[in-house]
């Protein structure tokens, strides 16, 4: 018995260490082929619901883009640009999402938007709903337009136990 | 620029982008809050030069943990390009010889040549950036442009057919510089303003930060070998 704990810690460590080797990696060796293809954009749409069974009515954008950016604030941004950073990790979850769904990219993102229904930044929303869920809506484009895609839906949240 | 002074340059360098970047996390949760005041720590002990041996290898260990926290990177090329580079200055500290020191930090130098010239060929394998289409793309759909206002330069085609090929030729173009000591400062501060200009319309400022770190070896490299090699 004891020698198979032993084993299966044994395991538990050699596959993190592997896990850490193959993170690092395209560090050390980077592939440096940035924006070489544009691919479909995932947007992350997020609804509030009152009940976990509650079929979702009305789906809004998590965190849109303000119409326009003063010179002035694209300049403090160099320095300071903790909500935008955080919007790209959570496109790159999404992303994830969309190659192979784990529990951690989805925990991440419904982490985010419960963080800004915490600060309140949506809080015109939040009003009694107690429960949450996303959908990822793939942006590609077709000719010269546009086409949306839903191509997940997160599972439903409540809101007071953030994952 | 001698050896020592390019890697105290990229140490302060350094130490002033992840300054930078810790600060974007302290609003953030508690864990990570954890994770980022470490690093804020190691930062400033970097910028004042203390032990900096001990403190590049702590910050490589928690860019470690940070991968696995966020099961890869958490800013993309940014984090990537500041691992490779406290991954550099550690071969650094280690090596048991100055010419093994030189290797290590001159894989720095390559890797940054790399990272424009291969950026810029597998623009230019590509036809849809040829013709402008995939800059077009970026403006209309993709994740990046900070405002909607900027989403409205998809209606000047010729003006994004123009900045496609100046990024394309420039980053082709780039190592270059190499051959000429006052041509690489110019092509230095060239790179800046594109990585300026990419932190204003798509909100990359830690990729600003994070490569200006680099450059310090670029300068001493292109001293080091290109210049002597160039002179025999």
């Amino acid at each position: 018995m004891m020698r198979r704990c032993f084993r299966e810690d044994n395991n538990k460590t050699v596959h993190r260490m592997f896990k850490t080797v193959r993170l690092l990696l395209p560090a050390l060796i980077p592939s440096w082929n940035f924006f070489d293809i544009i691919a479909p954009s995932p947007r992350v749409q997020f609804a509030l619901l009152d009940s976990e069974h509650e079929m979702p009515q009305e789906w809004r954008e998590f965190r849109p883009r303000p119409d326009h950016v003063s010179i002035l604030q694209m300049l403090g941004r160099l320095f300071w640009n903790a909500k935008w950073n955080e919007s790209m990790y959570v496109v790159s979850c999404a992303e994830r999402i969309m190659e192979q769904p784990t529990k951690h990219s989805e925990d991440e993102i419904l982490g985010r938007i419960i963080g800004d229904l915490n600060e309140k930044l949506l809080n015109s929303l939040q009003e009694s709903s107690a429960y949450l869920q996303f959908r990822l809506v793939i942006v590609e484009r077709q000719g010269d337009d546009t086409h949306q895609d839903i191509v997940f839906y997160s599972r439903v949240q409540p809101i007071l136990t953030a994952p | 620029m001698t050896l020592d002074d390019a890697i105290r340059l990229t140490e302060i360098l350094l130490g002033f982008a992840f300054v930078q970047q810790s600060l974007e996390h302290l609003v953030a949760n508690y864990a990570e809050r954890l994770l980022f005041s470490a690093r804020l720590l190691l930062a400033v002990l970097l910028i004042i030069g203390f032990q900096t041996v001990w403190t590049s290898a702590l910050l490589l260990l928690l860019g470690l943990l940070m991968l696995l926290r966020f099961q890869g990177p958490y800013n993309g090329g940014a984090d990537r390009m500041g691992l490779l580079i406290l991954s550099c200055l550690c071969l650094v500290a280690i090596a048991p010889t100055q010419q093994w020191k030189e290797v290590a930090f001159g894989y720095l130098a390559v890797q940054l040549v790399l990272s424009y010239f291969i950026s810029g060929w597998v623009k230019l394998v590509n036809k849809d950036w040829r013709n402008g289409r995939a800059l077009r793309d970026v403006f209309q759909f993709s994740a990046y442009p900070v405002s909607e206002s900027l989403r409205r330069w998809v209606a000047y085609p010729r003006l994004l057919l123009l900045m496609s090929w100046a990024v394309i030729l420039f980053e082709l173009l780039f190592p270059l510089a190499l051959l000429s000591t006052i041509g690489l400062l110019i092509v230095l501060v060239v790179a800046a303003v594109f990585h300026f200009a990419n932190a204003c319309l798509f909100g990359l400022n830690r990729f600003f930060w994070i490569w200006i770190a680099a450059y310090p070896s670029i300068l001493w490299f292109q001293q080091r070998f290109v210049i002597i090699a160039l002179s025999h």
